[in-house]
């Protein structure tokens, strides 16, 4: 069974979001911030409310003895959390993942 | 694997020539990306992101669905998606690349 959408279901790209309401959806923000969580409502300027959200932020630092660069994972929690639009970059419904993921 | 950037100056299988004669309305950016639904997409973020997939969908924004897409950084594969919306307001440009 396929859970990717057929090309011509959508009428417009954001009606995508339509139909992952109430899932589980993936978002990458500016900054390195990505959110886990389930998509309570959305808009046209992809403002997002998200509840049970799992927010992990990545933070480049270089060692101050090897000039290394290490990347660290930060991660917390949000109970409900209002994503404002313009700082989305994508936005995935979880269910329809196929392969690998994170 | 980055031989699609070089297929994106021009439509698919499209020549110069298949527009002469045609209504200016014809030619727009609009009507090029109309043309390239369902086919096989690069589109780069302005963060230097670069996404591969199935284009599906796409409005005047460009917000953007892929269908089985992947995220390449720097060209290494970074993730995988099944169906993913890119935000119009990210987008530097849509490429085809050959099947």
């Amino acid at each position: 069974m396929s859970f990717t959408v057929g090309k011509g279901q959508l009428e417009e790209p954001v009606e995508l979001l339509r139909i992952a309401l109430d899932e589980r959806v993936f978002v990458k923000l500016k900054g390195d911030r990505e959110l886990v969580g389930t998509l309570h409502a959305y808009d046209q300027h992809l403002n997002l409310i998200i509840s049970d959200a799992e927010e992990t932020l990545q933070k480049a630092e270089l060692d101050e003895e090897t000039y290394e660069q290490i990347v660290r994972q930060e991660r917390r929690k949000l109970q409900l959390v209002y994503v404002r639009g313009d700082t989305v970059f994508l936005v995935s419904p979880l269910l329809r993942h196929t392969g690998t993921f994170l | 694997m980055l031989s699609g950037e070089q297929s994106s100056a021009s439509g698919p299988g499209s020549t110069a020539g298949e527009y002469e004669g045609q209504a200016p309305a014809t030619r727009t950016p609009t009507h090029f990306l109309r043309k390239v639904l369902g086919r096989p997409v690069v589109v780069k973020l302005n963060n230097g992101t670069e996404y591969r997939g199935t284009l599906v969908c796409l409005d005047g924004y460009l917000n953007i669905v892929l269908e089985n897409s992947a995220e390449f950084l720097n060209g290494e594969l970074k993730r995988r998606y099944g169906d993913t919306l890119l935000r119009g307001s990210n987008v530097l440009y849509v490429g085809t690349i050959p099947d």
